[in-house]
C-alpha cells in the first residue's frame, strides 16, 4: 500500500510538533523516519494512524483521502501501528493479546488460526509464553509480542514507532531481522528510530525531521554516508 | 450451630447482591474511567417500571424482563446523557454530569409519579421461607445466592472467553491502544453501560424484594454498597469489586450480629469506620487492578 | 499578594459591600433575607472552593460539615432554660452551658475542622475517584450520625431555640473574610503546590510536595469554613434538621461552584450570585404555579430539574465553569500581546 502525506501539521494547544512535514511510502517500501528527541517524528505516525486529529494537511493511502480517519478505521482500511509505549495489555495473555489483534478479523477464524501459529512460527519465544500475562515479559519479548499483534490485522502498511527503544543490542538485531523478514514480504513499513545505523541499514529511503519538520531526505544509502547527519541531530 | 448457618446464608445472599451492584458499577469505571452516580438510578428505573406495570395481567416474570430492560435502557441513556458530550473534557465534569443527571431523573420521578413509596408486584416464591440445615431463611435469600452465583459465572467466562469481553479488558488497561488495533470504541462503552444495566436491574428484583416498595431515592443505598465496595475491592479490578461486595456484608452482616440494640442505627457509622482503616492499611483497594502505571 | 491578586480581592469583597448597602438601605424584607442568605452561601462555596479547586477533588461532605457547625454552635448557645425542651438527653456538661453566638460559631468551626482533621486523614492518600466516591459515603455517614443522635441533635426532629444572631452585616463580614482567605490560600504555598502537583506529581514531588498532606490541610480549611457557614446559617436560620444538611444542598452549593468555576475565586462568586438569583425565580415560579393551581399536583422539584439542566450544559459548553481560570484582576491586568513575542 502506498502512503502519501502532504503538509500534515500537528498541534498540541500553542505547541506546534509537525509543521508541515511531506513523506512518501511506496508501495512494498521501507522508510525511516529520523531524527532527534521531540523533532515530531512520534507526532507524525500517530496523526497518520488516526489516534491524533492533524491541524492541518492530508494522508492518503492508494490515492484515497482518509485525513483525520478514527483509529478503528485505519486499521480496517489496512493500517497497524506499534506506538513507542508498546502498550501490551499487561493483564492479558500473550494468546489474548494475539487474538485481539486480529479484531477486525475475527470472523475469519480459520484465517486468524493460520496466522496464530504463523507468528508463533515467527517468534517462538512468544510461542513458548503464549498463556503468560503480557505484563510478565521482557522488553525483547513485549516488543515482538506488539510487532506480532500488529501483523495479526494483515495490515498493509506498518507504522513502527521506536522498535529498538531501551531494548539490549543483541535483542534490537533480532527485532531488526524481523523487520527485515517482514519487508521481504511485501509490507509497506514508517519506520520512526533513533538507531540510526539499523535503521538506514533496513530502508530504501528516509527523511530526517528536525524542529517539526524535514530536513533531509533520499535514499538510505546516501543518507548513511552523508556527513551533515550529525548536524541535523545536534542541531535539534 | 444454627446461628453459624444463619450467618453464612445472610453473609452469602447479602454479599452476592452486593457483589452483584459493585460490579455493575466497576465495568463501566475500569474501562471508562468514570464514576456513575446515576447508577442507583437504574434500580430506581427497574423498581418503577415494575410498579408501572403491576396492574397488567402480564406474569410477573415478563414483568422482571420489562424492569430490566428499563435498567438497560437507562444505562445507555446515562452514556448518551452524562457522558458523552463531556467525555473528552475533564474527569470531574464527568462526575458532576452524572450526579446532575442522577439529580434529574429522581426528580424526574418525584415529579411524574410520585415522592411517595410506591409498592412493587413481587412473586410469592420470594417471600415463601425455606428449611436449610435446620435454618428457617426465605426463599429470597436462596435465589439471590443462586442468581449471584450464575451471573457471576456468566459474566466471568464473558469477559474471558468472547471476543469482545477480552476487548473491553484491553479498553480498561489501555483505551487508545485497544482502538488502535481497530476495538470500536463506541462497541465497547455501550456494551459496558449496556452490561451495567443488566447487572443493576437484576440486583433492582432482589434488592427491591427484600423492602417491597420503591421511592425515587431508592438507588442510594445501593450505590453506596457499590461505591464502598468498589472502593476497598480496587477501582479497576472486577475481582476486587466482588471480593469487596462480600468484604463489605460480612462487615455489615457482622455488625447487625454483634452491636448493642441502641448502636444498630449507626451501624453505617461503624461500618464506615471499619473501611477507613481498610484504606488506611490499602489505600488502593484489596486487588490490584490492570498495572498501567497511571494514577487511577 | 500580587496586584492582580489585590485587585481581585477588592473587587469581589467591593461586590459584597455593594450588596450589603444596596440591601440596608432599600430595607425590603425579602431582599434582605435573601441577601443574608446569599453571604452565608458564599462563606459555604468558598470553603469547598478552597478545596476541591486547588485538589481537583470533588467533595460531597462538605456539607456535612456545615452541619456538624451548625450542631456544635446549637448545643452551645440555645439558652439553658429551652435546652431542657429542645435537648432533654443533653450531656451534663454541656447542658449547662450559654455561649454567646459568636463564641458558637467560632467554636462551631473549630469542631468542624477538628472532625475533618481526624477522619479525612485516611482518605487523602487515595486516588482521584476513590476519594471523591468515600467523600459522599462520609456524608452519608454524618448525615446517619445527626438523624440517630438524638441526645445531641434531637434526631429527625427539627432543633429550635437558637438564638438570631446572623444579621446582614456579621454575613457580609464573614463573605468578605471568606473571600480573602480562599484566595490567599490559593496563593500561598500549600495553594501553589498542590495545584502544581495536579498536573505532575512527580515534578511537585521533587519540590517537596507531599499530596496527602497538601490535600489534608486544604480539606481542613475547608471543613473549618463549612462549619462556620453552618453555624452562620443555623443563627441565621434559628431552627433546622439534620435534612438540611444532605444530598439536596450539596447539589445546590456544588451547582453553584461548577456553574462559576471551581478553579477560581471569582468563579466561585460569581457562580453564587448567578445560581441564588435562578434558585430564587425559580422558587418563585414553584410557588406560583401551585399556588394558581395550574398542575394538578403540586409542582415539587422543578428548580432541581432546571439547575441538573444547567449543570451539564455548562459542563457541555465550559467544562471549567465561567470563570475558569483566570481571576477577575488578573483578566483585568492582562497584557495585551506585543509584536515581539513568540507566536
Amino acid at each position: 500500500m502506498a502512503l502519501a502525506v502532504e503538509a500534515l501539521e500537528v498541534r498540541y494547544g500553542g505547541i506546534r510538533a509537525v509543521r508541515g512535514v511531506d513523506i512518501e511510502v511506496g508501495d512494498g517500501e521501507v522508510v525511516a523516519l529520523l531524527g532527534a528527541n521531540g523533532a515530531g517524528k512520534s507526532s507524525t505516525l500517530l496523526a497518520i494512524a488516526g489516534a491524533i486529529r492533524p491541524y492541518a494537511g492530508r494522508v492518503r493511502l492508494d490515492g484515497r483521502d482518509v485525513t483525520g480517519s478514527i483509529p478503528e478505521r485505519m486499521v480496517r482500511a489496512g493500517v497497524a501501528m506499534v506506538p513507542e509505549t508498546r502498550d501490551v495489555f499487561s493483564d492479558l495473555t500473550v494468546e489474548e493479546n494475539l487474538r485481539l489483534g486480529a479484531y477486525v478479523r475475527r470472523r475469519d477464524r480459520a484465517g486468524v488460526e493460520a496466522d496464530r501459529a504463523a507468528m508463533f512460527a515467527l517468534f517462538p519465544r512468544l510461542a513458548e509464553r503464549a498463556e503468560q500475562t503480557a505484563g510478565t515479559l521482557s522488553g525483547g519479548e513485549q516488543q515482538m509480542l506488539v510487532i506480532a499483534r500488529a501483523m495479526m490485522s494483515r495490515p498493509r502498511l506498518l507504522l513502527l514507532d521506536e522498535p529498538s527503544l531501551g531494548l539490549a543490542p543483541t535483542i534490537v538485531e533480532q527485532i531488526f531481522a524481523m523487520i527485515a523478514r517482514l519487508a521481504a514480504t511485501g509490507l509497506s513499513i514508517l519506520l520512526v528510530e533513533q538507531n540510526v545505523g539499523k535503521a538506514l541499514a533496513v530502508a530504501d529511503r528516509a527523511y530526517v525531521m528536525r524542529l517539526g519538520r524535514i530536513a533531509a531526505a533520499g535514499p538510505a544509502r546516501e543518507l548513511a554516508a552523508a556527513a551533515d547527519l550529525k548536524e541535523h541531530y545536534l542541531g535539534g | 450451630m444454627t446461628a453459624a448457618i444463619q450467618f453464612v446464608i445472610d453473609v452469602l445472599s447479602l454479599g452476592g447482591a452486593y457483589a452483584l451492584m459493585a460490579l455493575g458499577l466497576v465495568i463501566v469505571y475500569g474501562i471508562l474511567r468514570l464514576v456513575n452516580f446515576a447508577y442507583g438510578e437504574l434500580i430506581m428505573a427497574a423498581g418503577y417500571t415494575l410498579y408501572l406495570v403491576s396492574a397488567s395481567p402480564l406474569p410477573w416474570l415478563v414483568m422482571a424482563v420489562l424492569a430490566v430492560g428499563a435498567a438497560v435502557v437507562t444505562g445507555i441513556a446515562t452514556d448518551y446523557v452524562a457522558f458523552r458530550p463531556v467525555r473528552a473534557k475533564s474527569v470531574t465534569a464527568v462526575l458532576i454530569t452524572s450526579f446532575a443527571f442522577s439529580t434529574l431523573l429522581q426528580n424526574a420521578a418525584q415529579l411524574l409519579i410520585s415522592p411517595r413509596p410506591r409498592s412493587i408486584p413481587l412473586p410469592e416464591m420470594f417471600s415463601d421461607t425455606v428449611t436449610l440445615f435446620g435454618v428457617v431463611t426465605p426463599a429470597r435469600n436462596l435465589i439471590t445466592i443462586a442468581a449471584a452465583a450464575v451471573l457471576l459465572t456468566l459474566f466471568t467466562l464473558a469477559m474471558r472467553r468472547t471476543v469482545l469481553g477480552i476487548a473491553m479488558r484491553a479498553a480498561a488497561t489501555h483505551f487508545t491502544m485497544a482502538r488502535m488495533l481497530g476495538v470500536p470504541a463506541n462497541l465497547v462503552i455501550s456494551t459496558a453501560f449496556a452490561i451495567s444495566g443488566l447487572l443493576a436491574g437484576t440486583v433492582a428484583l432482589l434488592w427491591l424484594g427484600r423492602i417491597g416498595t420503591v421511592v425515587p431515592r431508592v438507588g442510594l443505598e445501593p450505590l453506596l454498597i457499590a461505591f464502598i465496595a468498589t472502593v476497598i475491592g480496587g477501582m479497576r479490578s472486577l475481582e476486587g469489586a466482588v471480593l469487596g461486595g462480600f468484604l463489605l456484608a460480612f462487615i455489615d452482616t457482622a455488625l447487625n450480629y454483634s452491636l448493642p440494640q441502641d448502636l444498630l442505627k449507626f451501624r453505617d457509622a461503624f461500618t464506615f469506620s471499619l473501611v477507613i482503616l481498610i484504606l488506611l492499611w490499602r489505600p488502593a483497594g484489596l486487588v490490584r487492578g490492570p498495572a498501567t502505571g497511571q494514577r487511577t | 499578594m500580587s496586584a492582580r491578586d489585590l485587585l481581585t480581592l477588592l473587587l469581589l469583597v467591593g461586590s459584597v459591600a455593594l450588596l450589603a448597602v444596596a440591601a440596608e438601605f432599600l430595607e425590603v424584607r425579602l431582599f434582605v433575607r435573601i441577601v443574608t442568605n446569599l453571604f452565608i452561601m458564599l462563606v459555604l462555596v468558598l470553603g469547598l472552593q478552597v478545596f476541591m479547586g486547588n485538589s481537583g477533588i470533588l467533595s460531597f461532605a462538605h456539607v456535612g460539615f456545615m452541619g456538624v457547625g451548625a450542631y456544635t454552635t446549637a448545643v452551645l448557645t440555645i439558652p439553658v432554660r429551652m435546652k431542657g425542651m429542645a435537648l432533654p438527653d443533653l450531656y451534663p456538661l454541656v447542658a449547662g452551658l450559654e455561649l454567646s453566638p459568636l463564641a458558637g460559631i467560632l467554636i462551631g468551626g473549630l469542631v468542624a475542622a477538628l472532625v475533618a482533621a481526624v477522619i479525612a486523614y485516611p482518605l487523602m492518600r487515595l486516588s482521584d475517584a476513590a476519594a471523591v466516591i468515600t467523600l459522599f459515603a462520609l456524608l452519608v455517614v454524618l448525615h446517619t450520625i445527626m438523624l440517630h443522635w438524638s441526645a445531641v441533635t434531637n434526631g429527625p426532629r427539627t432543633l429550635f431555640g437558637l438564638p438570631r444572631a446572623t444579621d446582614l452585616r456579621l454575613a457580609a463580614v464573614a463573605a468578605a473574610l471568606a473571600v480573602a482567605l480562599a484566595l490567599l490560600f490559593k496563593e500561598s504555598r500549600i495553594g501553589l503546590l498542590l495545584r502544581s502537583s495536579r498536573d505532575d506529581e512527580v515534578a511537585a514531588a521533587a519540590l517537596g510536595a507531599r499530596v496527602p498532606v497538601l490535600r489534608w490541610q486544604a480539606f481542613v480549611l475547608a471543613a473549618f469554613m463549612a462549619g462556620i457557614g453552618g453555624a452562620l446559617w443555623a443563627h441565621f436560620i434559628t431552627s433546622f434538621s439534620p435534612k438540611a444538611f444532605y444530598l439536596k444542598e450539596s447539589f445546590v452549593i456544588l451547582a453553584m461552584l461548577v456553574i462559576g468555576g471551581p478553579g477560581t475565586v471569582t468563579g466561585a462568586v460569581a457562580g453564587t450570585y448567578i445560581v441564588t438569583l435562578a434558585f430564587e425565580s425559580l422558587r418563585a415560579l414553584e410557588a406560583y404555579l401551585n399556588r394558581a393551581q395550574i398542575f394538578a399536583e403540586q409542582v415539587v422539584g422543578l428548580t432541581e430539574v432546571v439547575l441538573a439542566l444547567a449543570m451539564i450544559g455548562v459542563l457541555v459548553l465550559r467544562p471549567g465553569g465561567l470563570v475558569a481560570t483566570r481571576e477577575i484582576g488578573t483578566w483585568l491586568l492582562r497584557r495585551k500581546p506585543d509584536k515581539g513575542d513568540p507566536p
